[in-house]
């Protein structure tokens, strides 16, 4: 196998010393005060998007002209004049002034 | 959260990379659930964004990649051949380190650089790379692999290059 130079014991050892040790720059109060800065001007935060409070914020914005068709259907079918005389309650009606059997053939006690 | 940002970029990037980390992390805010590590999401953060300004350098080509010496070639040999427990622990041997480790990371692209870094120099193991980073441990993993292929391939040159110089 051929001999891998990163995988020197001594090698990686250095390295992660180098690595470790590296940059050691200092941040003043002008680097805080630029970060509070640009904190500020984002301002509040709002809060995550997620499915429920964006359907319930649609529901409410769609309860107004829910409200406005409920009542307009409402005052349509109360003006909606009913046709006692369509064909099915007319049949209804004649078979309820029809005779039964019972009453036909003196059944009854 | 700064220390982790002043170890993946740069000196003179270090404040600009750091502020912005910082605002990324507050912005975050929201989608912080709680439930984990606030300092792991954090560093998280502060690792992505060193990530970010490495893959933006790349693109615009600004790596600044110093030539090496004979010098260089040098102590990597007389590394190779020590053992672990006498390895150099003066400043100059570090800056020697330094410089080969600066030269090879500016020869990687971002991803390898990032995950190079993670993995080799600060040990972190494949999952909790992949955690910080956001990417899968499969992906991890190979790139990792490859990323210390490289890295190697471009030691040994450093290597072969005292051996021609002399």
């Amino acid at each position: 196998m051929r001999f891998r130079v990163s995988e020197n014991e001594s090698v990686k050892k250095a390295f992660q010393d180098a690595y470790s040790t590296k940059e050691r720059g200092e941040t003043g109060e002008e680097w805080q005060s630029q970060v509070m800065r640009r904190v500020r001007q984002i301002g509040p935060l709002s809060p995550a998007a997620s499915f429920w409070p964006a359907f319930e914020s649609m529901v409410w914005r769609l309860a107004p002209v829910s409200c406005a068709l409920v009542l307009v259907l409402t005052f349509f079918f109360m003006n909606l004049e009913l046709d006692v005389d369509s064909d099915y309650l007319g049949t209804v009606a004649a078979e309820m002034e029809k005779p039964s059997l019972v009453e036909l053939f003196d059944l009854e006690g | 959260m700064l220390s982790i940002v002043k170890k993946h970029v740069p000196e003179a990037a270090i404040e600009e990379t750091a502020q912005e980390a910082f605002v990324r992390a507050y912005q975050s805010l929201p989608t912080f659930k709680g439930t984990g590590d606030f300092s792991q999401w954090l560093s998280s953060i502060a690792v992505r964004t060193g990530y970010d300004y490495w893959r933006k350098a790349y693109r615009s080509r600004e790596i600044p990649i110093s030539a090496l010496t004979d010098k260089h070639s040098q102590w990597l040999e007389e590394v190779i051949s020590q053992r672990p427990e006498e390895a150099l622990d003066e400043r100059e041997h570090q800056m020697e380190a330094r410089e080969i480790l600066n030269w090879a990371l500016g020869k990687l692209s971002a991803g390898d650089r990032i995950v190079l870094e993670q993995v080799y120099l600060e040990g972190l193991s494949v999952q909790e790379t992949a955690e910080l980073l956001g990417w899968s441990k499969a992906n991890v993993k190979v790139r990792s692999f490859r990323a210390r292929m490289k890295l190697d391939k471009l030691l040994r040159r450093v290597k072969d290059q005292g051996r021609r110089g002399r």
